[in-house]
């Protein structure tokens, strides 16, 4: 029998965290096989099911996909209620959740928005609106 | 594959319970055991699901409710799929049954988050998402089918009445049901003026925190020579999976593991979506049964809502939905979910189920969804 070697992951877990909390960067991984861009951690690709993923930095900068403004909010954000939690497409490829403490009515914002990620020792990925283009809303 | 069908179910009345998840599980158990008219002893099987027992300090319930039941030396399994894991554990024990491992096997869901407050039975929800990439941004779980209906509304002009006629039909149902959590119907306007708790949804959009048990028997066919109640054979009994978290889906317009579940069901039974007499589908959240209703092929994408407020689904519309109250107003005690959506059809087949019985029973179905869609059941049940 043929044991091909396991593939590590470019990243754990744990780093993904480091990244985002204490170096201010978003990691994800590149599948080498069909270019699917996720932030997600995995030994091998979601869309073709290939072990070969590399190490990729996220782009800071990405479009509101998805939101809602959240009244309950989970333990972790007890004090910061009502805040937007977004789905965010990445420029540059790969989606990540995350919210933004700021956006506290459905009013202040639209999908299609353009937001960055600002580096922050709060929990979670922290994204704020994006002074740099304006919003479609 | 054997013909196996469902020969007895029971379920108790959902929302706050005294006991216990094991003591509760025991007790539908042997109800359920004595509708089918067969003993505990002919049990060879015990498929358990009980998610969060551990927020009662029990792991490894099964064979103390099969001790319970008098039968400890029957083996068990507790079987995890977060909202749906008596669905799941339905799906093993026909496995079993219909492969011809055991000829008759219990399937038992029960759930207690009562003793919890409101904080601690959210975050017990919140951890059945990805954890890291979801729960610690910030996720609920309203929150997350919240963003879905954000995307969704965003393609599809949906109307809040949309969504509160499916809020007001669940009540409706919910309150001909001895069963169900809440039994008590709602206006439109009680609806419209719930505060929202993850915009869209509002209070009313989204199922309670509720203890519950329910449990369903499986049986061979040649097992049971005379059946107590008018068994359910199965047509189909399908599970699928799907990328968990939401940053990994292109498609946010619905959920990709009841679409796959669907195609496979119908193609297990030779049936189609038109042959549906009735059915109970995974109503967490108002949102979550416009996405079952279209990724079911009730109906095409985005006109769900539409139909829900003119009545379709309504008990005497063409096609019942959720007569039992769904998620939403029977209540959902996680684990006790995906085995009462059987106990209704059930009760429905053998006309228990009073003023709420639907016009036509021949063909029903089943849809329970773990979590936002990372596992689906779908079930198909058809009168002999």
């Amino acid at each position: 029998m043929v044991t091909d070697e396991l593939p590590s992951a470019p990243h754990t877990i744990l780093e993904w965290f480091h990244g985002y909390e204490e170096e201010g960067r978003l990691r994800g991984f590149k599948c080498r096989h069909c270019g699917l861009v996720t932030a997600t951690w995995a030994l091998a690709c979601a869309r073709c099911g290939r072990a070969d993923l590399e190490e990729t930095a996220l782009a800071a900068t990405g479009a509101v996909v998805a939101f809602t403004i959240l009244s309950v909010p989970g333990d972790d954000f007890l004090n910061d209620a009502p805040y937007a939690y977004v789905v965010v497409a990445l420029d540059g490829g790969g989606r990540i959740t995350g919210w933004m403490p700021t956006v506290r009515d459905a009013s202040q914002i639209a999908i299609g928005d353009r937001v960055r990620y600002v580096s922050s020792y709060k929990p979670g990925v922290q994204f704020a609106k994006d002074a740099g283009t304006p919003s479609t809303a | 594959m054997r013909e196996t069908w469902v020969v007895g179910a029971a379920s108790n009345r959902f929302g706050k319970m005294k006991e216990s998840a094991r003591e509760s599980a025991t007790r539908v158990a042997l109800e359920a055991i004595r509708s089918s008219g067969l003993e505990p002893k002919d049990i060879g099987h015990t498929f358990v699901a009980n998610a969060f027992g551990i927020s009662e300090h029990q792991a490894h319930v099964g064979p103390l409710i099969n001790g319970g039941l008098g039968i400890p030396e029957v083996p068990s399994a507790t079987i995890e799929s977060a909202c749906s894991s008596s669905s799941a554990a339905l799906h093993e024990a026909i496995v079993h049954v219909g492969g011809g491992f055991e000829d008759a096997v219990l399937v038992v869901g029960a759930e207690k988050l009562s003793h919890l407050d409101t904080l601690a039975a959210t975050s017990y929800f919140a951890i059945a998402a990805d954890y890291p990439f979801e729960t610690k941004n910030g996720a609920t779980f309203p929150g997350l089918y919240a963003t879905l209906a954000t995307a969704y509304e965003h393609h599809y002009p949906t109307k809040p009445e949309m969504l509160g006629s499916i809020a007001v039909k669940a009540h409706a149902n919910g309150a001909r049901n001895p069963h169900a959590h809440f039994q008590k119907e709602i206006s439109m306007d009680t609806y419209l003026n719930s505060p929202m708790i993850a915009s869209p949804l509002r209070l009313y959009d989204c199922c309670p925190f509720s203890d519950g048990a329910a449990a369903v028997v499986v049986a061979a066919k040649e097992f049971v020579k005379q059946p107590a109640a008018e068994p359910l054979v199965v047509r189909a009994s399908v599970r699928t999976g799907s990328v968990t978290e939401m940053q990994d889906r292109p498609d946010l317009l619905g959920l990709p593991a009841t679409r796959a579940a669907a195609a496979k069901a119908f193609r297990q039974a030779h049936l189609e979506p038109k042959d549906i007499d009735f059915a109970e589908v995974h109503d967490c959240f108002t949102i979550a049964e416009i996405f079952a209703l279209e990724d079911l092929g009730f109906f095409p994408q985005g006109a769900a809502g539409a139909a829900s407020l003119e009545g379709t689904t309504a008990r005497d519309g063409r096609l019942p939905v959720n007569p039992s109250g769904g998620l939403k107003a029977k209540g959902h005690p996680v684990s006790a979910t995906g085995a009462s959506q059987v106990v209704e059809v059930f009760e429905q087949v053998n006309g228990l189920a009073g003023s709420r019985a639907v016009p036509r029973t021949d063909v029903a179905l089943t849809h329970n969804v773990g979590a936002t869609g990372g596992s689906c059941s779908v079930h198909i049940f058809a009168r002999r």
